[in-house]
């Protein structure tokens, strides 16, 4: 009686089991990812200033949509939404060469590793003034100001080049929607800002470093690297994404 | 004496089945880590807008720099003449009116100050950089992203993402 073999469990149902497992995951999960264009939103401003800077009408290019939901960029309608990212190519590329004044797209000036530490000395003789007196707004409008010709210097030295042609620093985009514009038409917007600027980047990117921008990027976000850091910040100022958003008024 | 033996008396040997549970055990667990599980139901109706080139959020996601807020069209249509041009925000599985509605003050702003507080001590992006993914119906009144993108503003939550389905992109364009 002692010495009796214990029986088998018999596992025949496992697969059973693990089927309805897998059936349960199959049902409860989703396989498409988050996907989204990112945008900042401007800071609040408390007291808007009174004398607002005059922006030539060629560093702007205006994307509209009406409530009836038909586009239009640069006041003139756009039938088929698709042709919207080969004009902002050309908003980009007309005077990227070379300037071409006579057309009505932003200029290009021309930044060197010089002008860049003739502005930081200026902007550091500055930040010691404000610092006497006290005005620390005025400290850290320089600071970031001064951080910003530092990456550009940074920038100039990674492309190799004695020079970099960059946009007018007024050129953006804008995109006015009427509060009943639908979603869709605005996101199409964002689709067509982001398919030309992504081309432009992927075109330098993969010319300057052998890879398209999208992989940097993507690789950047996963894990921070300094180096993909600094390529993107060059890629970014030689094609800078400036969208402008405005509030649809009532 | 015949040389042929009667096929038919012999029955198929069973299948060995025990490496079956196995089969389907990988399977699972490939399915498991394959995919994202719906973090919630969005208690309003909607449909995704389609878009290309289009940032991947999962990086966020993993880190949880990101927060959802739905917009759409409530789930009982006799309700929709409740909420302005007939949508109403989903903040975490709860109905809200759209932002500037006259029982929702302050809802967007307040919703995301709650979650950003609940963040994990870990977490070291500050509020400018939580992302705020606003995923909305297709045919949802644009001035009420409008208004949520101003409540967000108001208290620096400065990073907002319009989500979008991915139609993919032509590969020979990279």
């Amino acid at each position: 009686m002692a010495n009796r073999d214990i029986p088998e469990i018999n596992a025949g149902s496992m697969a059973d089991i693990a089927f309805l497992l897998l059936l349960f995951f199959l049902v409860t999960t989703t396989m498409d990812k988050d996907q989204a264009y990112v945008r900042s939103i401007p800071k609040k401003i408390e007291i808007p200033p009174e004398d607002l800077p005059d922006v030539q009408k060629r560093n702007i290019l205006a994307i509209k949509a009406n409530s009836q939901n038909q586009l239009m960029v640069r006041n003139v309608v756009f039938s088929d939404p698709d042709m919207i990212s080969d004009f902002i190519l050309r908003f980009y590329q007309t005077s990227e060469i070379k300037n071409k004044p006579e057309e009505n797209f932003p200029l290009y000036s021309t930044a060197t590793a010089g002008l860049c530490d003739l502005r930081m000395a200026e902007l550091d003789a500055k930040i010691e003034e404000a610092d006497k007196v006290g005005a620390s707004d005025l400290v850290k409008f320089f600071s970031s100001a001064l951080e910003e010709w530092n990456k550009k210097k940074k920038a100039i030295k990674l492309y190799g080049k004695t020079e970099l042609r960059e946009i007018d620093k007024q050129a953006h985009i804008r995109i006015e929607v009427q509060e009943a514009t639908a979603y869709s038409i605005f996101t199409q917007i964002h689709n067509e800002i982001e398919e030309a600027i992504v081309e432009l980047r992927n075109t330098k990117c993969k010319e300057l470093f052998g890879e398209p921008y999208t992989l940097v990027k993507q690789r950047y976000n996963q894990d921070a690297d300094a180096r993909d850091k600094e390529v993107l910040d060059l890629i970014e100022i030689l094609y800078p994404a400036r969208i402008v958003e405005v509030t649809p008024k009532n | 004496m015949s040389k042929f033996r009667k096929v038919e008396e012999r029955s198929a040997p069973a299948m060995n089945t025990a490496s079956l549970p196995d089969i389907v055990f990988m399977l699972l667990f490939f399915f498991m880590v394959a995919t994202t599980s719906k973090e919630t139901d969005p208690t309003v109706k909607y449909t995704a807008p389609e878009g290309s080139r289009t940032e991947d959020l999962t990086p966020y996601k993993q880190r949880s720099e990101i927060d959802f807020l739905y917009l759409g069209a409530p789930r009982n249509p006799n309700r929709a003449s409740a909420f302005k041009f007939g949508y109403a925000l989903s903040l975490d599985n709860v109905v809200q009116a759209t932002p500037d509605g006259l029982y929702s003050t302050n809802a967007v702003s307040r919703w995301k100050k709650d979650k950003f507080d609940q963040k994990p001590a870990r977490m070291i992006a500050p509020i400018e950089a939580v992302i705020t993914c606003v995923k909305a119906d297709q045919s949802a009144p644009t001035g009420l992203v409008f208004d949520i993108r101003k409540q967000l503003q108001d208290i620096d939550a400065l990073t907002i993402a319009y989500s979008v389905k991915d139609k993919g992109v032509n590969k020979d364009s990279e």
